[in-house]
């Protein structure tokens, strides 16, 4: 029998971080298990990470670059490849400059120090993330707001834990995998729950509050007014701590419950109930998921949040909401050199005038990309590399997203597979899985670790995406590393640790210090939790949080009732899936083989609509189709849908991105974003149902 | 010898899968066979699973004599002698019993007893992120499940 090699790693099957123990044998890994000691997952693993050996030896794997000449796809070397990568990139930068070139990322694979370096050295402001609408846009809003991204101090003990749009166990795990939270449920802590839709956690829960999706920001401005009206808040920390207290309150007694009860269909006694339970049990903490992002009041909705952690003494304190101190190692801003672009490069960004906060925070919402390249204006899209990404099913108003990609002159896509994404590219260049990779994972966040993520194996010709960034740079000239090691070195030479010394420790952990504010308050312009936001004023905005109803619901658009009269919920999540990636592994798609939507049964009645049967769901801007389950856990006017799916196994062309593809139905357009950060609405629009 | 149990603890169920891949990981599984399934019903999940009972159905209906109980108690399946009759998929009351296709007989749950005799727990149980998963002892076990949460 062969000698079973044991490695510790880090699984990056969602946005990673589970202890992971990888058998190899022979030079393959043969099985993976949760690793006992890890600090962040226990020794549990999920479905997508124990199914890794299923992509990375899938059959279907593409596992060396490609060029797409005249007889379709064909073999070519790295060298050719980056060669041709280069050449076209310096002919871009050279007749029109690096600005119309786009770079773009989806949630990635743990490389958005690398992608953000190649850019900035490339010169292009043009940077194209899942960041407007998932978790950057979270960090942007809190950055201007209070300096950092307050999260949720599992370890430090809340008592009372409100779990708003969230659901760590299942997805949407930026910073904890769900044990955490799991914990000091056990213990007994008080769980409220904010969700449209009765999952795991709302079963659990102490209340359930079950909203219209899209009004989180009216429901946290209701909580506001009963801390307010009760006086529930922490008087010491508002006067000393919060820029403008008073402001803020007026602005408060715009939503009494009443009108509250009104916008978001929660019942007002529920609401004070939980107010009062969120503000009288101490410390309490807000875990927030990317529900709280995906709509038009993406910034003021973060905004009100972190008012009510403010306001109720929660912030930085243990067990409440927390700027966890990350471990010495160098950040991904220095790392990327955001400071090598110029003000006059930057201010090339493609709707950096008026998405400010995006800009802020480096990246520009797929919109204005779209629009470049269908339009031309304000400047012509020339070129783009995008990894790790399927925009054509994951981003809002997916046809144009498809359209816009087609269209374009010279793609490169990153991945794994061939998806119906990449299949619009020129390059092809095969990413390795986590389980190829050498990182210092984590480093992105905002929880107080890093961890090492250790190569098991090399699979084919497969590169991991620091190792593409780094190699492409250096053919454009650009200042890199020779290995991808040595760069990991500079990373961790803060903590006074080479790569290989890291990789025996496995994590570090930055040592905690609490309420830091005392010493030297809070890092905005007037060193307080700005909820009076003096930068979104100079920027134009309103410098205080409000509800902005919804751009297409029944309240804004009862023009549109008859035709859609329901509202879509695009935002269920199914835990073997991590948005668009995973169909293709037999032992995760036999668990879920078509996309669900789910329906109430008194409406499924009204359209003749069994459980089981494929339903077109339908908006104005298109319909797809997915299959019926019953549900009666949600409000009757609401249509619950997944997303991401497209058909591996139907081969190209279109590997069927649009028959279930909810993002077709979405909107994208200027009015129903975000007018601070650009966030799409990925969640919520008017939608209509019928049998397929 | 302490006779051995493995429980599911329903009610702290969460519906994410891992149990299952995790145990097809450990037998080398393909599609097809579940030897542990969870039912959604959100929010509801219902794992279907073996529970190595005392009186074992399967063990009674197979008329080969290829399943047999070890002296933990738990029920086990010889590869070698099972036919392939579906007698015992059909006489397992909780839908544990599997058959797969590619070796065309009968599988089922073996409590990960190879892992059990190197002190690990069974692979389900160690995935599991809510710790719903137990096995042991089958006295201190019913004793535990009892005064669970």
């Amino acid at each position: 029998m062969v000698d079973v090699e044991k490695i510790r790693t880090a699984c990056r099957g969602c946005h990673g971080g589970c202890g992971v123990i990888a058998h190899v044998q022979n030079g393959k890994v043969t099985k993976v298990e949760g690793d006992p000691e890890s600090p962040i997952s226990y020794g549990s693993l999920c479905s997508k990470g124990l199914a890794i050996t299923q992509l990375a030896y899938h059959p279907d794997r593409i596992l060396h670059p490609m060029k797409k000449g005249d007889n379709g796809w064909e073999r070519i070397t790295w060298d050719e490849a980056l060669d041709t990568i280069a050449v076209k990139f310096q002919s871009v930068v050279d007749e029109f400059g690096p600005e119309h070139i786009v770079v773009g990322q989806g949630t990635g694979r743990d490389y958005e120090s690398h992608l953000y370096r190649f850019a900035n050295q490339l010169g292009t402001p043009n940077v194209l993330t899942a960041g407007h609408m998932c978790y950057v846009s979270r960090v942007a809003s809190t950055l201007v707001t209070l300096g950092n991204l307050p999260i949720c101090d599992y370890r430090g003990g809340p008592k009372c834990v409100v779990m708003w749009g969230c659901n760590p166990q299942w997805t949407n795990p930026d910073e904890y995998k769900g044990v955490d939270f799991w914990k000091v449920h056990k213990k007994g802590a008080k769980l409220i729950c904010i969700d449209p839709r009765k999952g795991f956690v709302a079963k659990k829960a102490d209340l359930w509050l079950q909203l219209r999706p899209g009004t989180d920001a009216a429901l946290a401005m209701g909580f506001h007014n009963v801390i307010l009206e009760e006086e529930l808040y922490d008087k010491a920390f508002v006067e000393n701590y919060i820029n403008g207290w008073d402001d803020f309150k007026e602005r408060v007694k715009d939503y009494p419950l009443d009108k509250v009860e009104e916008i978001t269909w929660v019942d007002k006694d529920l609401i004070r109930k939980a107010a009062r339970m969120y503000a009288q049990t101490k410390p309490a903490c807000i875990h927030w998921g990317v529900p709280t992002e995906q709509t038009n009041n993406c910034t003021d909705c973060t905004r009100i949040l972190t008012g009510l952690m403010a306001a109720t003494g929660n912030l930085d304190a243990p067990g409440g909401n927390v700027l966890y101190v990350n471990p010495p190692t160098r950040t991904v801003a220095e790392f990327s050199c955001h400071k090598d672009l110029s003000k006059e490069v930057r201010e090339k960004r493609l709707g950096g005038d008026r998405y400010k906060l995006g800009a802020r925070v480096a990246f520009i919402t797929p919109k204005v990309a779209w629009e470049s390249i269908l339009t031309g204006k304000p400047y012509q899209l020339k070129a783009g590399l995008l990894c790790g990404t399927n925009p054509v099913t994951t981003r809002a108003n997916a046809r144009e997203a498809y359209a816009a990609l087609e269209k374009l002159e010279f793609l490169v896509v990153i991945d794994h597979f061939m998806t119906p994404t990449a299949e619009l590219a020129d390059i092809f260049l095969p990413a390795g899985t986590w389980l190829e990779q050498n990182h210092v994972a984590d480093n992105w966040k905002r929880h107080g670790f890093v961890l090492a993520r250790q190569k098991c194996v090399e699979i084919g010709e497969a590169w991991q995406d620091h190792k593409i960034f780094q190699e492409l740079g250096k053919k454009l000239g650009q200042k890199w590393w020779d290995t991808v090691e040595d760069a990991l070195d500079y990373l961790l030479e803060p903590a006074g640790l080479t790569w290989e010394e890291f990789k025996q420790k496995g994590y570090l952990q930055g040592e905690m210090v609490y309420h830091k504010y005392k010493e030297r308050g809070f890092s905005t312009p007037t060193g307080k939790v700005e909820l009076y936001s003096t930068v979104l004023e100079k920027w134009g905005f309103d410098p205080l949080p409000k509800y902005t109803e919804l751009p297409e619901s029944p309240v804004s658009r009862p023009d549109l009732s008859e035709k859609y009269p329901y509202i879509l919920n695009a935002g269920l999540r199914t835990p073997t899936f991590f948005h668009s990636a995973n169909r293709m592994q037999p032992w995760l798609r036999e668990i879920r083989p078509d996309p669900i939507v789910e329906i109430h049964p008194d409406t499924a009645k009204k359209h003749g609509i069994e459980e089981g049967d494929w339903v077109f769901i339908e908006s104005p801007r298109g319909r797809c189709k997915e299959r019926a389950k019953l549900n009666k856990w949600i409000d009757p006017r609401v249509i619950v849908a997944e997303h991401g799916w497209w058909y591996p196994e139907m081969k190209g062309p279109g590997y069927g991105w649009d028959i279930s593809n909810i993002n077709i139905l979405t909107d994208n357009s200027h009015e129903s974003m975000d007018p601070a950060i650009g966030a799409t609405n990925l969640r919520a629009c008017l939608c209509n149902i019928s049998p397929a | 010898m302490a006779k051995v149990s493995l429980m599911f603890f329903k009610k702290d169920c969460m519906g994410c899968h891992a149990c299952e891949i995790a145990c097809k990981q450990e037998h080398g599984l393909g599609v097809g066979p579940r030897l542990v399934r969870v039912i959604e019903n959100s929010p509801d999940y219902t794992p279907i699973y073996c529970h190595h009972c005392k009186k074992a159905p399967c063990l009674e209906s197979c008329p080969v004599d290829a399943i047999s109980k070890d002296p933990r108690g738990i029920v086990l399946i010889d590869d070698e002698l099972c036919i392939g009759c579906k007698e015992c998929i059909e006489a397992c009351p909780f839908g544990a019993m599997q058959f797969d296709d590619d070796s065309e007989i009968a599988v089922k749950c073996d409590m990960c007893v190879e892992r059990l005799n190197n002190n690990e727990r069974p692979a389900c149980s160690q995935a599991c992120a809510t710790r719903c998963i137990f096995w042991g002892d089958t006295k201190a076990l019913s004793e535990r499940v009892i005064s669970s949460k």
